[in-house]
Parts: C-alpha cells; structure tokens; sequence
C-alpha cells in the first residue's frame, strides 16, 4: 500500500505541467456563504491571490497540484504516462484530509485537481467530485478550487463542478483537430473539449442568473441587474466586457492550456486564431500556454523541446489581444512566413508597423486607441493622459510623459512632443 | 506653480502614494512612529504628500511601504499548527505593530478557531478569539496553547488532521519543480533573502534551493 508521501511525490511530479498561476476570487467577499449555510465554515479566497512558496523556477506553488490518479486510458504521445510506472491513485477521504493540513499549516491557498482517465470521464469525475463535496461539505471549506474538466465528462458532473468550483479548465492541448490527433489520437477536439467548453459558458451564466436571484437579500434589484449585465456584457470584437465579473458561481471562469511545440507544424498563428475564437465564442478567462518538454520513454522523446521564448512571445500577443484590445489581424501582420511570431516584443513589432504607415503620434491629441500602441504605454498610463487632458493640460515635455509612468526609452521613436521626435540612435542612423 | 500644488488624484484620476488621512492612520503602526510626526503631517497639502519626489513624501511613503511589506510577508510566510481542540497556533516577528492584520487575516479563514500567533520581536502572543476580539498575553506559545485548550472540546475534523505536514509539503514542494525551467535569478525576487530571517521560512525547504551555491559551511 503506497504512502501518501509516495502519492504526493508521483501524482505530484505528474502534474507539474499543468499550469494554474492564479488562486484569486472575488467571490467570498460578497457571498460568504455560498456552499453552505454552515457557521463553521473554514478559509476564504483573497481578491488578488497570496502565494505561500515558489520553486526554482519561480513558479508559485500556491495550490496542492496534484492529480487524483495517473491510471489514463489515453495515450496522449507527449504525456508522462509513457515514463511513469507507478500508477497510484489518492481516495476521496486522503486526498481531502491531506489538503485540509497543508491548509492547516498555511503553505497552500487552494485546491487544483486533475487526473488521468481511469476506466471512464464520467467514474474519474465522480471521484474527483466526491473529494470536492468532501471539502464544502465535511470540513465546510470554502476557499479556492480549480477543476480540471477531464475530457467527455457529462453535462450533469460538469454542472456540479461548476457550483462547486472557482475555476474550472478544460486543455485544448493542440490548436485544431488535425494537430490534436497527431499528439492524442483518441480525444475528439470537437466533441471532448470545444462542445465541453460551450456547456462550461452556457451553465455558468445560467447558474450565476439562479443564484443572483436567490440573493435578493444581499443586494438591490438594481445592483443583481447590474451584475447580470456584467456577466453578460461584451466588447465590440466579442470579447467579454468585463473578465472579472463578480459572478457568485465559478467566478473565475473557464480556462484552457496548449502544449506548445507538441505538434510538429502547429504554428503561432494557429494558436492564436483558436484562442480569439475561444474568446468571443465561449468565454474564455485565459489561456496558458506549456512549452513543450519531451518526457523521457514517450514517443516524442527523441523531439527537441520548445523555447521558453516561444512561450513567452505567445503569453505576450495573448495580453496584447485581451488587454489592448488588439485585432487579431494586427498580430497576423508581423509573422514569419512560417505563421510564426518574429523574435522580440509582439508589441513592438506591431507599432513599427504601425507607426510607419500613420507617422509618430502626438500625446495631446492621440486617441486612447492609438496611445496604447506605442510601446512603453500601457492601459494604466494611457488613461492618465487622456484624464489629464480632459483637466486640459498640455504635454509639453518628455519629463511630463514620465511623471503619469510612460516608459520612454521605448515610447521615443513613436512620439511627437512640441514637434519633435526624440529618435533612438538606430533610426538616426538608418 | 499652483498647476504643480494640484493633487495627482484629483487632476490624474489615479496616483501613486497616500492620502493624509491613510498616512496618519497607517503611520502609527510603524516602529518608528513618534506623534510629532502626525503633527508635521497635519500642517501639510495633501499634493505635497503624495509627491514622492519631496524627501518627506518619500520617507513617509517608504514608511507605509514597510508596513505593508511586513504584513503581506507575514500572511504569505507564516505557518502555522492546529490542534484538536481548534486553536491554531505560530510564530511571525513582527517589527511595526500589524499584528491585528496578520490576526484578522487568519481569522478569516479560521473563524471557530482561537488564533494564537507568538511575536519574536516583542516576546508576546497575539490572540484573536472567534468572535474577533484581539489581545495580548505574555505566556510562552506553548504554555498558552494548552492553557486555551483546556477549555475546550474536541472538534472532529480538527481531530482528523492531526499528522504531521512537514514531510507532504516538502514532497509535494519538490514534486512541483521543473529542472528544464529552472530560473535562480527570477526565484530570488519571488523570496528575497530576508525572507529566510522570518520564522516560517527559516527552517524551510525553500531555503535549500536558495542556498545552493553557498558556503558548505552553512549546511552543517
């Protein structure tokens, strides 16, 4: 019988590519006492996430990350599966009660479970499940979960996990079908991930109208309406209005994890078409993106593992499409022939696009839209100058650029302040 | 020169730095708080206090900046036991006076629980009751532990994790490290060294990865 120090060393290390970098919700602070209406509740979730501990690599480790069994009956070829002997699995009780002490001692701030398939979704889940409602329910926690959904659960799990859960995510793994078949030919894009991702959305909005009506006692009509509307509400492109939206159920939403370079000819592009379409159609929190690293006795052993450069770049024109609200077309500009992004900023190959064809920008008179594509201005700095120039103050110098936090060693080459360009020694001698 | 006397908050919408009513209260948590800098800071324009450009500004708001420091770092890397009987118990060293955050902190996750949380640097012992009530004892942790226990009951799901947790963090804290991505430099500015000083860390696996390409002499 295997230790629970020998599960957590296998299940452990066998998660370790899975990623989940955030532990905040805003959920308690308005619904303290959404999964129960018990007094002894135990823990609480914090606005901006707290991270106990981080490992060499810098990672936070703020959540007991591990999987429930790594007995798969998938054969995923750039899985730890193929390299890892042991096959262990936690039980409900165990893998509940080991939590409830490491929160005990203060090391961890949530919860994120995930598994291999063993037998079927539906039995893997229900497992998984049972140690959840082991949490709410027998020790009334109410802190931090993250869900991974398991490829072709039911609607019915799926909806408990929703109610039971801050986040829940489902890994794309690859960007289509054809490069999802190439890396894991027996999960079915359309049908194990993208048609579970829509229920995802479909069941949260409706759950979070169910619940906003049950809490007439806690807020005003008009505030339930307003949060309705918040859940709701969208940009112009499609994108949700407002990614953290207060809901009271699964309040942070859906996310979704690639392997990076997993499949051979899946390019950049390809990834961010996928994640652009996830945003507008099924609304995605975020996506992460795992550098490939090829695990020793798996098929893909012998392949080269992805650049940490590549990761970054892709985590760079993710924030570039939520944050800025960039056009996925702009991004589609400055690729490689390959689809591929160019070494460097993404940002700053689009503004030098960019600003060559419309010419530097002047601060005093620049749209919001326009300020935010030069690099070393960002969302914080571009509504400082917009709300200083509605107080109708003039940008005269660069020194007043810096004072509201523009970076300007970057910002230079794109602005025109009092007529002039300050331009960086490179284009001076271009 | 009155365009420069605005306040940034007014005139920007958002602005680094504190207001006058934030400093005075926040200010006398710190150790090296006296009331005559109260007064200095009564007699000042509230755009002079959020200048961090000013000297005084900038001590004042270095000031708050350790005092939140303190407390987020003590939130973050305090660990802490349980008993049976549901009180949960830990050192921190707290220099400024943010024992009543770190308390109410844990309180929050703890409610039914007695928070007791031993402060090096003073030699006392905060304690937070389940209905918030904070005060101070000068009893050994130890002694003070038992003593609130005394008086109370059994609680079965305390009862249930009562087992040491030390060795499933540090398997669980391994098992979470990826060699190929190994970044020392990025690992130093998530845990500064002086965080290896507070209690909780200072006999903490953390340390061992920190202290790698150190003097053996540390080891022994």
């Amino acid at each position: 019988m295997p230790s629970i120090l020998e599960k957590i060393r296998v299940l452990g290390s066998n998660s370790k590519y899975d990623i989940c970098a955030s532990t905040a919700s805003s959920r308690t602070e308005k619904y303290p006492k959404l999964f129960r209406n018990s007094k002894n509740w135990i823990g609480a979730t914090a606005k901006a996430g707290i991270c106990h501990s981080y490992t060499p690599d810098g990672r936070c480790v703020s959540l007991f990350k591990t999987l429930f069994t790594n007995k798969c009956i998938y054969n995923c070829k750039y899985c730890f599966s193929h390299g890892c002997k042991q096959r262990l699995s936690f039980t409900p009780e165990e893998y509940a009660r080991t939590f409830m002490k490491l929160y005990s001692m203060n090391v961890v701030e949530g919860i994120f479970i995930s598994s291999g398939i063993c037998g079927s979704a539906d039995a893997t889940t229900e497992d998984m499940l049972e140690s959840i409602r082991l949490l709410r329910f027998k020790y009334n926690f109410q802190g931090y979960v993250h869900f991974k959904c398991l490829p072709g659960v039911s609607q019915f799990l799926l909806k408990e996990a929703i109610g039971l859960s801050d986040r829940i995510s489902i890994n794309s793994e690859a960007s289509t079908k054809e490069y999802l078949a190439e890396i894991a030919e027996q999960k079915d894009f359309n049908n194990d991930i993208v048609k579970r991702q829509r229920w995802l959305q479909q069941i949260r909005i409706r759950h979070n109208e169910e619940a906003l009506k049950t809490m007439k006692d806690l807020k005003q009509d008009y505030q339930l309406a307003f949060q309705e509307k918040m859940i709701k509400e969208r940009r112009k492109d499609g994108y949700k209005k407002f990614r953290w939206d207060g809901a009271p159920i699964l309040n942070g939403g859906q996310t979704t994890q690639y392997v990076v370079g997993a499949a051979e000819h899946e390019s950049d592009w390809d990834l961010l078409k996928r994640i652009d379409w996830q945003y507008r159609e099924i609304d995605l929190r975020r996506a992460y993106f795992s550098a490939f690293v090829p695990i020793e006795g798996s098929p893909l052993e012998s392949r080269k593992g992805t650049s940490l450069t590549r990761e970054h770049q892709l985590y760079q024109s993710d924030w570039l499409l939520r944050i800025y609200h960039y056009n996925l077309n702009d991004i589609k500009e400055i690729l490689t022939e390959g689809g591929n992004l160019p070494q460097g900023d993404p940002k700053i190959h689009c503004a030098h696009r960019y600003f060559k064809e419309h010419g530097s920008i002047n601060p005093n008179d620049a749209s919001y839209q326009d300020l935010i594509r030069v690099p070393g201005i960002g969302p914080v700095s571009a509504k400082r100058i917009i709300n200083l120039r509605e107080q109708k103050f003039k940008f005269n110098s660069r020194k007043d650029l810096k004072s509201v936090g523009v970076v300007l060693k970057r910002a230079d080459p794109y602005l025109t302040i009092n007529g002039r360009n300050q331009t960086t020694l490179l284009n001076f001698l271009k | 020169m009155a365009r420069k006397c605005q306040d940034p908050l007014k005139i920007v919408g958002r602005a680094k730095g504190y207001s006058k009513k934030e400093l005075i209260e926040g200010l006398r948590r710190h150790s090296n708080f006296s009331p005559k800098l109260v007064q200095q800071i009564k007699k000042l324009p509230e755009a002079f206090l959020r200048n961090s450009g000013t000297p005084l500004a900038k001590k004042l708001i270095t000031m708050m900046r350790e005092i939140s420091k303190e407390a987020y770092r003590a939130k973050q890397f305090t660990r802490t036991e349980i008993n049976n009987r549901g009180v949960l118990y830990g050192v921190v060293n707290l220099k400024h006076n943010v024992m009543d955050i770190v308390l109410h902190y844990f309180h929050e996750r703890w409610p039914q629980c007695i928070i007791c949380l031993y402060n090096e640097h003073n030699y006392r012992t905060g304690i937070i009751n389940e209905i918030g009530r904070i005060w101070e004892e000068s009893l050994s942790l130890q002694d003070l532990v038992q003593k609130i226990s005394e008086n109370r009951s059994i609680i079965p799901y305390f009862e249930d994790i009562q087992f040491s947790g030390k060795e499933i963090f540090e398997e669980h804290y391994k098992s979470q490290n990826i060699i190929e991505r190994e970044n020392p430099k990025y690992f130093s500015r998530m845990i500064p060294n002086y965080c290896y000083e507070l209690p909780g860390m200072r006999n903490g696996i953390e340390k061992r990865y920190s202290s790698r390409n150190r003097n053996i002499n540390e080891f022994i």
